[in-house]
């Protein structure tokens, strides 16, 4: 309950100031095929939701039992779950990093740990001064896989392992192709589960010769 | 007591002892030279009645596991007046072993540091030896004993099973017992003085119990015998302790928890000879991985027959010395490019983890036993590196303007992408789950040649439970249809640690792409043709006339020529471009040519 609590102060907290909120609508972003959004009932929430926050539905188990770590749930449902926050995550880290860098922190956990072509930048300061150097970007996802994290590595924290591939463009450099991999991981509440970098690995394919 | 007297009472300790009568530690037991045992009896029959002729008479009546132990020991203690005798005496008694049934799973260093931390007194461990599976060692204090008594069960391993600790009374242990006359030890030194070349801090102790010296002042140096072993490290501590270079060989060593102990005591060498003995084990090799050496020499041991190809037998040497740069007499190329400052392998350890050396060095550790299963082995022995409910799925590039990516999809047909993979039963399949089915779908890959020299690893994530890293480097394929074939790979590991310090896979994400021009290069011009990751496929006729053509027409040998020609899948023109390309460049270095 306090999480929820809490859950529910940030967002009074995030919306103050926001002017983009209201025509950011589109949760569905293109080509996704991910449908978030199932009963209609949650489209009254989109109005509340902040963009830049990957959030999915609670495992079925969780939210009949009340406990956030049902051992009822089966691999197939991690690996559902695990997808569908792939996607969602995939979709909104990228435009959040094209279109809204300044945002983009919000998804990451505090003490999270970028590494950049080798380069480590940890905790949300540092990240926001990173991504504020870092040039406009343009990026293609081509590949995308994901796995559920066994709870014996996590202690129990659900976590996901998500990978990507594509190529990027940053403003007055060469087109690169990447590769980037990212641990996800859950804050769970009984209404959904909202989903932090827990790290991030982002490395050009050609990181050696760009030095 | 008389002479007599005294000698019966000395026999009787040694049949009470029962296993301990015997001055080896170890259970199995090899036999003495003949000649010198029945030069010891016919000395020694005034003396002692020895416990072998005792054996023979009465059909063993105390054996140790299934050996029986036939010494001889000549011991002139009885003869010794009393005041040498009080003083031996009180060496002698208030000794305590201390054993650690299964402590053979452990690492020596983490178990005695864990038994050290929880005594409140630091104490020396004398004569640690394994026996079977109990690692065993003696104490004199019987203060510091009763505090290792209450340490049993208070240390926990890996897999939080609690370490019990047996502590007894015993008879001192056999360096002690048996330590050498000043006499001897004198001889010893002078011996070994002899045999030391300051120019090269060398020591050459090879047979050296047949050494004139020593033979002439009938003084027997078995180094299989604790005794012996300590009284010679203990010269070398006092007389060469910055030591380089020492050989062992012809020795008739069947173990090596004597040599430990030299450890702390001539921390420099980098040089070791134990050919021609009887180690029969890589396990005996790794009691003395303390020792940063850089050159060993094991041929002639039983242990070299038990490997089945070079490779695998080179890869498990050089796990335990990381440093080792010659096996044998053969020397590997420098070493791995994970050892040579590998500047984006240190950023991330300075900012997550705590001890960045020894993660690095698990890492690499980890990466150099998986990968020599994953090339060299049959994979099916990867199952050991797995967890039960791991997972795997690989990832197959999908650029749509690499026309060589046809062939890597054809290969690589379990590729999941997500982002072309909509149906949710497909992805669920294209999921490896639990480490059959892992291992099941990695034996159907291709068979790779991993290129080490090329490996970046990028550390995700360290805590108690989880060590997640991303490793990026290249690999030849060496079999199927596009055999030579250089790919460049980026894999993800999310491990925990398991037990005796090994890793164990929880996720496993593999992503493929064909290897760029350059990164073919790159890996070229590190190999060196006597690298042991080199990899030499059989070439087909058309292959070696190309070969041939090739190596005329750019004046490289045909090695590199060859080399060439395979990294750009025998695309002759393809070839040839590259070729111009980084001579022009001038990064084809010189030794091409020659």
């Amino acid at each position: 309950m306090e999480g929820t609590g809490s859950y529910h102060r940030d967002w009074s907290e995030e919306n103050r100031g926001r002017q983009y909120q209201q025509h950011d609508q589109h949760r569905q972003p293109e080509g996704s095929g991910s449908h978030y959004y199932g009963p209609q009932g949650d489209h009254s929430r989109q109005g509340n939701r902040i963009p830049e926050e990957v959030v999915t539905p609670p495992l079925a188990a969780s939210a009949s039992s009340g406990s956030l770590m049902a051992a009822a749930v089966d691999f197939k449902t991690h690996v559902d779950q695990a997808c569908r926050a792939a996607e969602e995550f995939v979709n909104i880290y990228y435009e959040t990093m094209d279109k809204r860098r300044q945002a983009l922190t919000r998804l990451y956990l505090d003490k999270a740990t970028l590494i950049w072509n080798g380069n480590v930048v940890t905790g949300l300061d540092a990240l926001a001064n990173f991504f504020d150097m870092l040039p406009s970007s343009e990026f293609q996802v081509n590949m995308l896989d994901c796995q559920p994290v066994h709870e014996q590595a996590t202690q129990a924290q659900t976590t996901i392992l998500v990978v990507t591939s594509g190529t990027v463009k940053f403003d007055g450099n060469k087109q690169h192709y990447f590769n980037q991999n990212f641990l996800l991981t859950a804050q769970c509440t009984p209404s959904n589960t909202v989903w932090k970098i827990a790290s991030d690995c982002f490395r050009f394919q050609d990181w050696a010769s760009s030095n | 007591m008389s002479e007599r007297q005294e000698e019966q009472k000395r026999h009787l300790q040694l049949m009470k002892r029962g296993a301990d009568g015997n001055e080896e530690y170890s259970g199995t037991f090899q036999e003495e030279d003949d000649s010198v045992e029945m030069r010891d009896v016919q000395d020694e029959l005034q003396v002692r009645h020895t416990p072998c002729n005792v054996t023979h008479k009465r059909k063993v009546k105390w054996h140790y596991q299934s050996q029986i132990h036939i010494t001889v020991w000549k011991n002139k203690k009885a003869l010794e007046n009393k005041v040498g005798e009080t003083m031996q005496d009180r060496t002698l008694r208030n000794w305590f072993k201390v054993t650690i049934p299964w402590g053979r799973k452990y690492d020596k260093e983490w178990l005695m540091n864990s038994i050290q931390n929880h005594c409140s007194v630091p104490f020396t461990p004398v004569d640690f030896h394994y026996v079977r599976n109990r690692a065993r060692f003696f104490i004199q204090d019987s203060s510091i004993a009763s505090e290792l008594k209450d340490v049993s069960y208070k240390i926990c391993d890996e897999e939080n099973q609690k370490i019990c600790i047996f502590v007894n009374k015993c008879a001192a242990p056999f360096s002690v017992q048996n330590k050498l006359e000043p006499e001897e030890m004198y001889q010893l030194e002078m011996t070994m003085n002899k045999r030391y070349d300051v120019t090269q801090q060398a020591l050459d102790l090879q047979t050296l119990r047949f050494d004139p010296d020593l033979v002439g002042h009938e003084i027997d140096i078995i180094l299989n015998r604790r005794n012996c072993m300590s009284a010679a490290l203990k010269i070398i501590e006092k007389n060469f302790p910055n030591l380089l270079s020492l050989n062992l060989c012809n020795n008739k060593l069947y173990q090596l928890d004597g040599l430990c102990d030299i450890i702390p005591k001539a921390p420099m060498i980098k040089i070791l000879n134990l050919s021609n003995n009887e180690l029969s084990s890589t396990w005996e090799v790794s009691k003395i991985k303390g020792l940063k050496l850089e050159e060993l020499w094991l041929e002639g041991n039983p242990l070299c027959d038990t490997f089945s190809d070079q490779l695998t037998y080179v890869s498990v040497i050089r796990s335990y010395f990381p440093k080792l740069r010659c096996l044998d007499g053969q020397n590997f190329t420098s070493p791995t490019a994970l050892d040579i400052s590998s500047p984006d392998l240190v950023k991330p350890c300075q900012k997550t983890c705590k001890e960045p050396e020894e993660l690095r060095n698990l890492i690499r550790q980890f990466l150099r036993q998986y990968y020599s299963l994953y090339d060299n082995g049959d994979r099916q022995g990867l199952l050991a590196a797995y967890h039960e409910e791991s997972c795997f799925s690989l990832s197959v590039s999908s650029n749509p303007e690499d026309i060589a990516l046809n062939s890597l999809c054809d290969i690589y047909k379990e590729s999941r992408n997500m982002k072309m993979i909509k149906d949710d039963y497909l992805r669920l399949q294209l999921l490896k789950h639990t480490k059959h089915d892992v291992v099941r779908s990695l034996c159907v890959l291709p068979k790779t040649q991993h290129d080490l020299n090329s490996f970046v690893v990028d550390l995700l994530i360290q805590t108690d439970t989880m060590l997640c890293f991303s490793v990026h480097g290249v690999f030849k394929e060496v079999e199927g249809s596009s055999q030579g074939s250089l790919r460049a790979f980026v894999r993800t590991f999310i491990t925990t640690p398991g037990c005796c310090s090994n890793l164990c896979i929880m996720n496993d994400e593999l992503f493929v792409r064909v290897a760029t021009a350059r990164e073919a290069q790159c890996s070229l011009s590190l190999q060196t043709p006597t690298s042991v990751f080199n990899f030499k496929p059989t070439l087909s006729q058309e292959q070696q006339e190309m070969v041939q053509s090739f190596s005329t027409q750019s004046g490289m040998n045909f090695h590199w020529s060859q080399k060439c020609l395979q990294d750009n899948e025998w695309n002759y023109i393809k070839a040839c471009e590259v070729f111009i390309m980084l001579k022009t460049e001038g990064r084809i270095p010189m030794e091409a040519f020659q």
